[in-house]
């Protein structure tokens, strides 16, 4: 199937040309295309080219068009399928469209009609068919602790189906905060020693799209530009696009005016907390964590947490489990002494204190007697 | 190491030594003079030493800094009283009463008290950071201070601006990237709690205990001041 081109396999869909250029210029938002990449790169006349932001949905047009789709498979480990979930429901129709009709998804657990040996058989075909071509996308942690016997899936450890599917994969794409970070399975004491995909696979490029679930739009973004551009987009240094994780959501977000003025919803159900007054003293963590929750927001744009009256938690990055409590102001410390510690602490001091009393007292004594002696 | 990881690192572990260092030093200093022993005092009671400590206490906190030019201290040197002034109230404020550090003593004490509205604290902190300035310049160009200025006065004076002008820079967020502010923050923060006990710094515990002796030795004597 993939040997047709995308702007084939759409016209077989019956999808207009007027219809087609609304889902580029989607597609150009939804990758955060500002300005078209150089002229000649679109094979378009520089007079097209000058439209303003006409350009890049040209280029995609352009790419779509001449482009075959780009095979995706799909795999789950220590996750919850919210990824998943999170994809299928994304309310943004024309976008989901074109990226499940620019891209075929191989194998999908949660997905697939298939299941036990004929899935698995599905999967090795795709492999070995589109070998160096495919985009493996992982959604969960890999449990490494004792050989990885904590997620197995068909007898196999997950280590070794990552290992084995990342072989042959163009690019990795590691969705949620579990197959980027680690996510819940990694929280503290992290009995299976979870670890994500980019502290594994070392010898692919691997893109971490955090969050929990992941924002659709991030993922299908980053597809898209996969698709468009084959390579990848511009990363942070977590490996996250910067399209989609330059800014952090305090930057963006809605309330921000409010903690510039210093009116805090004190608890959730106060007077501040009606009038949609800042979360940051219910715990917030919007001013360090990087995501465009506060822009393309979630259903269709209709809202996000924080838009809804609930502090960010973070979700996007490193350790957001262990990242003090989530309804704890950011600012208060990680690990706060114990009363014991704070007890030892006084014991240690007032013991020093003495000590240093009582040689003083010696010493005093000394030059006393000296003082008799000579006088 | 990237600026999340240090951050992590001065939220985390080091501030809670840092801390530990801080009131294990503390009680350490106040412990060891306590103990340098005290002299008999054998002058009989003529007024009442509780009396003598709250106008002790009234007079440094209350009156003095209302009407400075009595104090030979302003005429001598109205910068440092003014600035000087001006810089205690601001880290004052904004140590105790700022939105962010409310939540700091909440997770510390389990209780908290109410924070004033961020502009009022914006303005009493770049006043504190204007006057640490003003301070600054002033022990450069005054001929006694000059005298008297020595490494540790310029460490104390470092340690203490740079929590407070990384604190500042990330409540404005002067660059975009507030986890590496708020890192530094942190860092310096941490040296500050480690540096305070072992520096002059601790005056912020030593000026109640020698107001509070002072003013019961005047107070027993009726000689209040």
């Amino acid at each position: 199937m993939p040997e047709e081109t995308i702007g084939q396999h759409l016209k077989k869909q019956g999808i207009s040309r007027r219809d087609f250029v609304k889902m580029c210029g989607v597609l150009v938002g939804a990758m955060g295309m500002k300005f078209a990449p150089p002229l000649e790169e679109s094979g378009l006349p520089a007079q097209l080219n000058n439209v303003r932001d006409s350009a890049s949905a040209n280029l995609i047009a352009n790419a779509l068009e001449t482009k075959q789709r780009v095979p995706v498979i799909w795999l789950e480990f220590s996750d919850c399928a919210g990824c998943s979930e999170a994809i299928t429901r994304s309310q943004s129709p024309t976008l989901v469209d074109l990226v499940l009709n620019t891209i075929t998804i191989e194998y999908h657990e949660t997905l697939s009609a298939a299941a036990g040996f004929q899935a698995e058989k599905a999967k090795e075909d795709a492999m070995k068919k589109y070998a160096g071509k495919y985009i493996l996308v992982v959604e969960g942690s890999i449990p490494v602790a004792n050989d990885g016997v904590y997620c197995t899936i068909g007898g196999r450890t997950a280590l070794d189906l990552l290992k084995e599917t990342a072989k042959g994969a163009a690019a990795i794409i590691s969705t949620g905060n579990c197959a980027s970070f680690g996510g819940l399975p990694r929280a503290n004491p992290n009995p299976t020693d979870a670890k994500g995909v980019w502290e594994l696979i070392t010898d692919k490029p691997v893109v971490n799209i955090p969050g929990c679930p992941a924002i659709p739009e991030a993922t299908t973004g980053t597809i898209a530009h996969f698709v468009v551009f084959g390579g990848l987009p511009e990363l942070d240094n977590l490996h996250r696009p910067k399209t989609f994780y330059a800014q952090t959501i305090h930057d963006r977000c809605l309330r921000r005016p409010f903690y510039e003025a210093g009116k805090f919803a004190e608890s959730f159900d106060d007077e501040g907390a009606k009038k949609g007054y800042c979360l940051y003293k219910l715990g917030c963590k919007g001013p360090t964590t990087y995501s465009s929750c506060a822009t393309i927001k979630w259903d269709q744009g209709l809202s996000f947490p924080i838009q809804s009256g609930h502090p960010c938690l973070g979700c996007t990055e490193p350790n957001f489990w262990d990242g003090g409590g989530f309804y704890q102001g950011q600012s208060a410390p990680l690990a706060p002494p114990t009363v014991t510690m704070a007890g030892a602490a006084v014991a240690a001091g007032a013991v020093l204190g003495v000590g240093a009393a009582l040689a003083n007292q010696v010493q005093k004594k000394g030059a006393h007697a000296e003082e008799k002696k000579e006088g | 190491m990237n600026w999340e990881s240090t951050l992590e690192f001065a939220r985390g572990p080091f501030f809670q030594v840092a801390l530990l260092v801080f009131i294990a030093g503390m009680t350490y200093r106040l412990v060891a003079v306590l103990a340098l022993g005290w002299k008999a005092d054998k002058v009989k009671s003529k007024g009442s030493k509780v009396n003598g400590i709250a106008m002790s206490f009234a007079k440094g906190i209350l009156i003095w800094p209302f009407i400075p030019w009595v104090k030979n201290t302003f005429t001598r040197n109205p910068i440092t009283y003014l600035a000087g002034g001006l810089f205690h109230l601001g880290l004052f404020v904004v140590i105790f009463l700022g939105a962010a550090h409310v939540l700091v003593w909440k997770s510390l004490l389990g209780f908290a008290w109410f924070s004033l509205p961020q502009p009022i604290v914006d303005w009493l902190a770049a006043g504190a950071i204007v006057a640490m300035i003003a301070l600054f310049i002033n022990r450069l160009v005054n001929p006694v201070l000059k005298l008297l200025t020595g490494p540790a006065e310029w460490l104390n004076w470092l340690v203490v601006f740079l929590p407070m002008v990384s604190g500042y820079a990330m409540t404005h967020h002067v660059i975009p990237e507030y986890d590496t502010l708020f890192a530094i923050h942190m860092l310096t923060v941490d040296v500050l709690l480690i540096w305070i006990p072992l520096s002059r710094i601790s005056h912020f515990m030593f000026y109640f205990f020698s107001k509070a002796i002072h003013g019961s030795d005047f107070g027993k004597r009726a000689v209040t001041p």
